[in-house]
């Protein structure tokens, strides 16, 4: 009943949010004229093209990676069995962080055949690191939480180094700005083009992990207690670990690897709906989108026109209320 | 006597005052400078004050350029210092008495550190086209080349005139938007000298808004709002390409409907340069064309 109500609050909460994000741009708009952008279009109207094309995909894109963010977050927290992984533990954002400045800085063109290609190229990143990482976690057949970890740490300093040195040996203030605004998250290349991609990634893992969540919260009680339980353990992580790298590796390719929703969100989740909550996974989905719509809210009211990195926001907001949530006496990480 | 004599009579912009025969400077930033005698040996660390130093100085007086200097061609016969992060050791071999930079390109404690090791730092900074033909003046006045700097400032400063008398009643002011990087995109806001060469060209900068930062960041959805009619950042294929690829929502504006989309010469535009000039008249050739 409890988890009932906490999900319908979630869910109002975004539309709520989804509607105060529409009245907030350049172009200053009531409700009736977003009821009207929407059922009356206009297509000469510049003020409805900016609510339909560029306001709503951006609140989108917005809800679709803070959900992925904290999904994959949940995810990876289950599998380590620790509170402290979130979704770039794998290198998945450092990798992407390269892909991106590698076409920045001038070693791949920026567009070819029309197609933008820094989001391209962060995907491949990601995935390319993603696979490194796993293939140095992966020993005598057996996926090892630990190594993966160690693995992750390392090679992401790598190529977080890697990324600092032709960041210092750029020759351009311009791309810097790319770069330092790439590194800190923005949700301002949303476009229709662009949402289909991570939005199907999410929604094709929140569908497997519909029927994987059970053996999730009994990977929580460690991998041999799983084991005897019947639960597949190898299995199971090999799909975490592949969810993992391609909603992740979406989501940050269309809007920079933005910090610690990844990490915060899978704990409110447990502190309010309990350690081995049976719909935990979609409640952190939920509220990692409504975080994040929350956050680019914020970020475009308290920077206008072009918003503050969501990353900060993101950090100034969630850690606060991190810090608290951990204080608090009755919170767990697992059951 | 000579120099005493050129002290008390440069008491206009960037001299301040003489004690003895020290020279006593105040630049753009209301630092105050002491020098031992007349600079004969000088550098700069922005390329448009390297661009005024040789308009105006003996070129021998010159001693090192900056990565970025490449106007005019004699530059290249000069060694290149590193201006980010200085390269503290070439500049004390090139020994000059007094280095030239402009608000923002050199920080302040970095000019600090360079007159603790006996180099004065002077800054110029500049909002308008008058600002930069003031800014020629004063370079002149603290190297002894008043003569110089006057008569190429005099020249310019009716150029200048003549433009802006040509198109001082124009009805339908164009509104110009100016990028300088597309992602994330930032363009030329109202502190820049843009701004005034587009008002002396009867034309306005599209961006009427006043940021803090001069290069401000927009949203698509405030470039589409302001609707400019004509964009300045590239050609129109390379725009196509590395811009509207991206931000396909901006193909609505006037600019890119009436295809009103130009390339100014990159070491133009940017440098408040002593070809300012040519810079107006690139610009008049995109809006008058």
């Amino acid at each position: 009943m409890r988890s009932a109500f906490y999900f319908i609050g979630a869910i109002l909460l975004i539309v709520v949010a989804l509607a105060l994000g529409l009245q907030v741009g350049t172009f200053e708009v009531d409700l009736p004229t977003i009821w009207n952008a929407f059922f009356h279009h206009d297509p000469d109207n510049t003020t409805h093209y900016a609510i339909t094309n560029l306001r709503l995909p951006r609140l989108l894109l917005a809800l679709v990676v803070g959900a992925s963010l904290a999904f994959c977050g949940y995810l990876m927290q289950a599998m380590v069995n620790n509170g402290l992984a979130d979704p770039y533990l794998l290198g998945t954002a450092s990798g992407a962080s390269l892909g991106a400045v590698i076409v920045f800085f001038g070693f791949i063109e920026v567009s070819i055949g029309g197609f933008y290609m820094p989001p391209v190229f962060a995907l491949v990143g990601a995935f390319v690191v993603t696979l490194v990482v796993v293939v140095l976690g992966y020993r005598k057949r057996q996926l090892i939480p630990a190594q993966l970890l160690l693995a992750g740490i390392a090679i992401s300093s790598l190529v977080t180094a890697i990324v600092g040195l032709l960041t210092f040996l750029s020759d351009s203030e311009g791309k810097l700005k790319s770069v330092i605004f790439w590194s800190m998250g923005s949700f301002e290349r949303a476009s229709w083009t662009l949402l289909p991609y991570p939005a199907t990634a999410l929604l094709l893992a929140l569908l497997l992990f519909a029927f994987l969540q059970k053996q999730l919260n009994i990977l929580l009680l460690g991998a041999d207690r799983a084991q005897a339980l019947g639960v597949n353990v190898a299995q199971t992580r090999w799909a975490i670990l592949g969810t993992v790298s391609v909603v992740t590796g979406f989501a940050v390719a269309t809007s920079g690897p933005i910090g610690f929703v990844g990490l915060i969100i899978p704990h409110v989740t447990r502190g309010l709906m309990g350690a081995t909550g049976k719909s935990n996974l979609l409640f952190c989905a939920f509220v990692g989108g409504l975080f994040m719509l929350l956050c680019d809210l914020l970020s475009r009211i308290l920077y206008p026109p072009a918003g503050l990195p969501i990353g900060i926001i993101t950090s100034f907001f969630g850690v606060p209320f991190f810090v608290y949530l951990l204080s608090q006496k009755n919170y767990k990480f697992s059951s | 006597m000579a120099f005493l004599l050129l002290i008390c009579w440069a008491c206009g912009s960037g001299q301040k005052e003489s004690e003895g025969e020290e020279l006593v400077l105040q630049d753009d930033l209301g630092r105050e400078i002491r020098l031992k005698r007349q600079p004969e040996r000088v550098m700069a660390f922005a390329s448009s004050m390297t661009e005024m130093l040789f308009a105006v100085c003996d070129t021998a007086s010159i001693v090192g350029r900056s990565p970025q200097c490449d106007y005019p061609d004699a530059v290249y016969s000069k060694p290149v210092v590193n201006n980010y992060p200085v390269d503290l050791e070439q500049v004390l071999a090139l020994k000059p008495d007094l280095i030239f930079t402009v608000e923002g390109i050199t920080p302040l404690d970095m000019a600090a550190r360079l007159e603790e090791l006996g180099i004065p730092v002077y800054y110029q900074k500049y909002r308008s086209v008058e600002d930069i033909l003031k800014g020629i003046e004063d370079i002149g006045r603290i190297m002894g080349r008043e003569q110089q700097a006057n008569y190429l400032t005099d020249s310019l400063r009716q150029e200048v005139q003549t433009i802006e008398r040509r198109y001082s009643k124009q009805a339908q002011r164009q509104r110009v938007l100016a990028i300088t990087w597309s992602d994330p995109i930032y363009v030329y806001g109202q502190n820049t000298i843009l701004t005034d060469q587009l008002r002396i060209l009867g034309a306005q900068n599209a961006v009427q808004e006043v940021f803090d930062q001069p290069y401000p960041a927009l949203t698509r959805e405030y470039i589409l709002k302001m609707n400019p009619d004509v964009l300045l950042g590239g050609s129109i294929e390379r725009l196509e390409r590395e811009f509207f690829s991206l931000y396909p929502e901006l193909r609505k504006i006037a600019a890119y409907q009436n295809k009103r989309i130009y390339q100014p010469t990159g070491n133009l535009i940017e440098r408040p340069s002593p070809r300012v000039v040519e810079s107006i008249r690139e610009l008049e050739s995109f809006l008058y064309p």
